[in-house]
């Protein structure tokens, strides 16, 4: 939910929840092995397992420095 | 409609994917904490579609539970422009979006696949998120996200158990 609750607040936002067992290919082509896996920007960010609202907000910066 | 009847195709098609103890659950949270009119749109597909009929079933249900979300369907194949429209590449795939008057407003929220199991609650929760028109989020993180000035494209991998 935390993904979606960070897309309420900034059109540039999108967050899609994927059923990884519906979509193989996606899911091997992001490596996600164990869920929920939260991937940024086509892999630019990562984050695995719950995680705290600042956690995401860092690796969505994170990866946007990167990308 | 009769309880019992013939087991069959037909009998099996009429059959709920919810149940009557679990309507009543999303019945009394849309009662209580759905606001403003949701909009969810259902992008499907004819063949090659596992979970297509199940997903479309699925949310008819729920939609059917309240008056603040409606329901329209189309066919990802041949309703291009709109899906391309709303950044949908997968079948199936649901589009949560807030409703005002004849305009929609896009929030972003997506998902792929059937959300069933856990993924169903995070399908009532995303309703109520749209409809409430809030995200819940820390003042500091809302100030960091609405400052945001490039594409943040997230896939949040799931699985029904």
């Amino acid at each position: 939910m935390l993904a979606y609750q960070m897309a309420m607040e900034n059109p540039l936002i999108q967050a899609e929840m994927i059923e990884a067992m519906e979509f193989p290919e996606l899911s091997d082509q992001f490596g996600v092995s164990g869920v929920p896996q939260t991937t940024i920007n086509q892999g630019a960010g990562t984050v695995i397992g719950a995680y705290p609202e600042d956690d995401l907000l860092e690796e969505i910066q994170a990866a946007l420095q990167l990308a | 409609m009769p309880r019992e009847g013939p087991k069959g195709d037909i009998n099996k098609l009429a059959e709920k994917l919810l149940n009557q103890d679990i309507e009543k659950q999303i019945k009394e949270a849309f009662d209580t904490q759905l606001q403003k009119p949701v909009q969810v749109i259902y992008f499907g597909k004819e063949d090659d579609c596992e979970y297509c009929a199940d997903t479309r079933q699925l949310v008819e249900e729920v939609v059917a539970l309240t008056d603040k979300v409606e329901l329209e369907l189309h066919d990802i194949e041949k309703d291009t422009d709109l899906a391309r429209k709303y950044n949908v590449e997968r079948a199936p795939g649901l589009v949560i979006a807030g409703k005002d008057g004849a305009e929609l407003i896009d929030f972003g929220v997506r998902f792929a696949g059937i959300p069933s199991g856990y993924e169903f609650s995070s399908l009532i929760q995303s309703l109520v998120l749209v409809s409430n028109r809030d995200s819940g989020l820390k003042e500091t993180t809302r100030q960091v996200l609405k400052n945001l000035t490039e594409p943040v494209h997230m896939l949040v991998f799931t699985t029904p158990t």
